[in-house]
């Protein structure tokens, strides 16, 4: 009996959508599963422009980026299962099998040759950064509170802290005083702010928003509804100081303190994770370690760019489908060594017989001034580029080629050094 | 057993001022102290002295008398209704007790001042049915903590609630304790306990690989069990209902009418409500309950415990109950240490620590490090990252730490079901069992008292579709498509079931009631996902608009007012 479908992307988001076009360009039956009633995934909600400037060319929101892509995929009769919920996944006697649920169907299964796990990510929440108090109402995610006010058309709360300068937080700062809230100010535990500095001038600066680094909430007030926060600001090892502890009336707070991948549905299958990316441990192809199990988007890595997503999408899609059609020969792969200040670097394995160009992103571990990138494989050096300035928070990409030459027990390196001027 | 040996015991922890009388067969003590832990070591040293109980009157400086969080509505709307028996509180006890009494074709109701039912420690605990190896033998509380383990097998059968024997293991951190096994086995065996083992550290390894490498052996204790507590308290409220009995919520008892030694109605905010008996389940506010029936002989002292939430992931790395045997105790606590819940997370805690707040839930840094270095390590698999979130519960202990299971000795329609911490939840069916027998006894005298003919011992149940074969849930889908849209997707929760809790006989109307009842927002996400839309299916279901939605009652709304463009009419999940 044959699969379903040869490629079965689980998410329609930027990233499921993306591989489910670039499958679907090889040749080969692609299905698209998505839990919400309509595709685009997170960007539904984000109303606020500068998607799509390396994939358009332009600003666009996200609803039109997420319609971009959504066009694609209707132009090619991809077939689409909305609002499905992926039950269980498991390996059956002609593939990966997947036991799903939605309204009109009842409970199903299908079959599929490889498996693209375009799933996303979630919010971490206030009890994961360990903050204590009461449990009022009006402690929420930034992600809750775009979606309260950009998809439901409601306002959370009139006098909001925000704690944490991520991106959803700083663009959700601009948006509650743009909807006549007031925002008492933006509290970051670390000594420099986590979002990109286009979101620090265009939604705090602009609309006079104060940022307090090295400062942080360590306690919730308010039985009912929250009435207010303790800020404190802390040492270099985060430790909070409780004689400069400050109350702050307000009746809302606003998480913005990371993102995390998720992946527990691919648990089951012995998908192995990085814990630096809390997404799969995968190769260029984007294949993690079980065999026709593909990832991309911020289901991979958090990515500050949804142009990253798409394009990670369109990898994992493209690979997925030369696996499904047996062309790829699974060489062994090779883990890939960090040194200097990398956070991390995906993928974080090669393998020596995918050929073709290397796409890879990576994020260092802390600012760094005229900071030097090389990849190594043996004694070859294959990439070098120097950069005046890498933040964390915004991620980097680069391309090296691994053709024509046989690597296999080489040892691949990635360094990333910070160069001393005048040295 | 005379008040100068309780004096003679304040004056050995070194409390002096402190006037120590009799009333009612309790000791009752007048003074004033520094600190709250001063108040606790005086009720402590006038306990067990031969007294029947400890009235702590002593004041804390600076410390007023705590506040009962007090529901906004005050109506006349129950004024003037009559009833055989009221049970006043809503937890695991109150509702038990209620649902037993309507074996007896009598009239009842309970009174709850929260929004829900298990609002207070009956959703704070770690749900474990203790064995009853624990308590001292003799007491109240192994009596009833035994019989209550035994009866859950028949009573979560009957109600349709999850209950798993999972059995626990109290691991021996040195070869030498296992000496003290034939200690504990005469221990178990005056208990009623069953089937207590010892086993060697191999065997503790074999059938738990990953439990703490210092182990030396454990005793163990299978008819240890699980359950979720609020799905518990929900289930003996439901039945309740559906056998007749009311369930006035948003109710407080404020005072009685006490009439030669008999109650004759209770106050409350919703008016004067007539009773031929009454129950005192009032969790930690029983003995303010008591004291207005003017029949006080003990003190709650709260006891407040966190606990954390492990991911379900952490959940294929344990099978049983794991704690320690701690030979000094801590305090007055079992010591806690590492429980399942029925859906699959691991629990870390609770620890103890005496408070003056009776519904302080605060946590503090402090509780979650204790949990951390004295629990997680039980099992050498856990990461403070599995946490995804924790909580606080209160104890209402009395000094004497023993349960309260009897009619009132001043009051002739009165019975108390008091002091029940930990193990009450255990203990619940057993002290439901008795209360009822005791309410009956006292109307008996006054009222024919028969059994109730249309009693059904069985809870009509709402499908609960993660629990269900594929093929169930296939036909429920067919039948009704809201049981196949995923709301909850973390807890894989459908909109079906959401609604039939908004609907069902005990209605759950807010956020946090949607949690205790069909779990929503329990996951790892912590409801991140899911809010918006358990918002919007509350407002249409009840037909008030977003805003008036609450997260646990009015005053905890989640909404504030549309945005600038207006409502979209429900959101963008559904159309």
């Amino acid at each position: 009996m044959k699969p379903h479908c040869d490629v079965m992307v689980i998410g329609a988001g930027p990233a499921g959508l993306a591989a489910a076009v670039a499958a679907h360009d090889q040749g080969v039956r692609v299905c698209l599963v998505e839990r919400e009633a309509r595709p685009g995934g997170i960007l539904k909600q984000c109303i606020h422009d500068g998607f799509g400037i390396l994939r358009y060319e332009s600003k666009l929101s996200g609803p039109e980026y997420a319609q971009c892509e959504l066009e694609q995929v209707i132009d090619r009769g991809i077939e689409i299962f909305p609002e499905t919920f992926l039950l269980s996944l498991g390996r059956g006697k002609t593939g990966f099998e997947l036991t799903l649920q939605n309204r009109w169907q009842g409970v199903f299964t299908l079959t599929a040759a490889a498996l693209v796990a375009a799933t996303g990510c979630r919010e971490r929440t206030g009890r994961q950064i360990l903050l204590h108090g009461t449990r009022p109402a009006g402690v929420y995610t930034a992600g809750t509170v775009q979606r309260l006010i950009n998809i439901d058309g409601y306002l959370p709360g009139r006098r909001c802290v925000i704690l944490g300068s991520g991106d959803i937080g700083l663009i959700m700062a601009r948006r509650l005083v743009l909807e006549g809230a007031e925002v008492v100010g933006v509290y970051e535990i670390r000594d420099e702010p986590s979002g990109l500095t286009r979101n620090l001038v265009q939604c705090l600066d602009d609309y006079g928003i104060p940022l307090h680094l090295s400062t942080t909430v360590t306690r919730l007030h308010g039985e009912k509804r929250l009435e207010g926060v303790t800020v404190c600001p802390v040492d270099a090892e985060n430790r909070p100081d409780p004689a400069r502890a400050q109350y702050l009336p307000c009746d809302t707070l606003v998480l913005s303190v990371g993102l995390i991948p998720e992946n527990e549905i691919l648990e089951p299958l012995g998908v192995e994770l990085d814990r630096a990316t809390g997404g799969a441990l995968v190769d260029q192809t984007l294949m993690t370690n079980v065999p026709g199990v593909f990832s991309c988007g911020n289901a991979l890595h958090v990515s500050d760019l949804v142009d990253h997503v798409s394009e990670s999408g369109e990898i994992a899609g493209r690979w997925a489908a030369t696996h499904a059609r047996r062309v790829r020969r699974i060489g062994a792969s090779q883990p890939i060594a960090l040194e200097g200040e990398l956070l991390y670097l995906v993928p974080q394995r090669l393998d020596p017989q995918a050929k073709g160009p290397v796409n890879a992103w990576f994020r260092s571990r802390r600012t760094l001034r005229q900071a030097r990138l090389e990849v190594w494989a043996g004694e070859r050096r294959l990439l070098e580029r120097t950069y005046p300035l890498v933040r964390p928070p915004e991620m980097e990409r680069i391309v090296f080629d691994l053709d024509g030459q046989a690597w296999a027990g080489q040892r691949f390196r990635v360094i990333l050094r910070e160069v001393r001027s005048g040295g | 057993m005379t008040l100068n040996q309780v004096r003679a015991a304040l004056a050995r922890v070194g409390l002096v001022g402190i006037e120590a009388d009799e009333e009612r067969g309790a000791v009752v003590l007048t003074g004033a102290v520094a600190s709250w832990d001063q108040y606790v070591s005086a009720g402590y040293a006038a306990a067990g002295q031969g007294f029947r109980g400890v009235v702590n009157r002593v004041e804390v400086s600076g410390l007023g008398q705590q506040p009962m969080a007090l529901p906004k509505k005050a109506d006349g709307s129950l004024d003037g209704l009559e009833y055989d028996v009221v049970v006043i509180g809503g937890g695991v006890i109150g509702c038990a007790i209620a649902r037993e009494l309507t074996r007896w074709s009598l009239s009842v109701a309970l009174l709850e001042k929260e929004e829900d039912v298990a609002k207070h420690a009956s959703s704070r605990n770690n749900g474990m049915v203790h064995p009853g190896f624990a308590p001292t033998p003799g007491s109240r509380k192994a009596y009833y903590n035994v019989r209550g383990n035994r009866l859950y097998d028949q009573v979560a059968d009957e109600l349709g609630f999850r209950f798993e024997r999972c059995g626990s293991l109290v691991l021996l951190s040195a070869s030498w304790h296992r000496l003290l096994y034939p200690v504990a086995a005469r221990r178990a065996r005056r208990n009623g306990v069953d089937g207590l083992g010892l086993l060697g550290r191999r065997a503790v390894l074999s059938r738990e690989p990953n439990v703490w490498p210092g182990q030396r052996g454990a005793f163990y204790l299978p008819s240890a069990g699980i359950v979720a507590p609020y799905e518990v308290t929900a289930a003996y409220a439901e039945n309740a209902l559906q056998n007749g009995a009311a369930i006035h919520l948003n109710t407080v008892a404020l005072g009685f009418t006490v009439h030669h030694g008999r109650i004759e109605a209770v106050e409350t905010n919703r008016g004067t409500i007539r009773a031929r008996a009454v129950v005192n389940a009032a969790g930690v506010w029983a003995d303010r309950v008591a004291e207005l029936a003017g029949d006080r002989f003990f003190t709650i002292h709260p006891r407040k415990g966190s606990i954390a939430i492990l991911d379900k992931k952490t959940a294929v790395h344990q099978s049983m109950v794991f704690g320690l045997l701690r030979l000094k105790g801590v305090g007055h606590s079992k010591g806690g240490g590492i429980t399942r819940t029925v859906e699959g997370n691991l629990l870390i805690g609770p620890n103890a620590i005496e408070v003056p707040g009776r519904e302080d839930y605060s946590t503090d840094p402090t509780d979650l490090e204790y949990l951390m270095t004295h629990h997680l390590s039980l099992n050498v698999k856990l990461r403070p990252s599995d946490i995804i979130t924790y909580f606080a519960g209160v104890r209402a202990a009395t000094f004497e730490e023993e349960f309260i299971v009897e009619p009132s000795r001043s009051i002739a329609n009165l019975v108390h079901a008091a002091g029940i911490q930990s193990p009450g939840l255990a203990a619940a069916p057993a002290i439901a069992a008795d209360v009822s027998e005791m309410v009956a006894a006292q109307l008996a005298r006054q009222m024919e008292v028969r059994a109730n003919p249309n009693f059904r011992s069985r809870r009509q149940v709402s499908p609960r579709l993660a629990q269900l074969p594929l093929t169930e849930r296939a036909r429920l889908i067919r039948q009704n498509p809201a049981y196949g849209r995923i709301v909850c997707r973390c807890e894989t929760i459908s909109e079906g079931e959401v609604v039939d809790a908004i609907n069902s006989t005990l209605p759950a109307l807010t956020l946090d009631g949607l949690k205790r009842r069909v779990r929503t927002g329990m996951g790892r996400c912590q409801g991140g996902f899911c809010t918006p839309e358990l918002i919007s299916l509350i407002a249409r279901e009840t037909g008030q608009p977003p805003t008036a939605v609450t997260k646990s009652g009015p005053g905890s709304e989640l909404l504030v007012a549309e945005t600038k463009v207006g409502a979209t009419n429900g959101g963008g999940g559904h159309q």
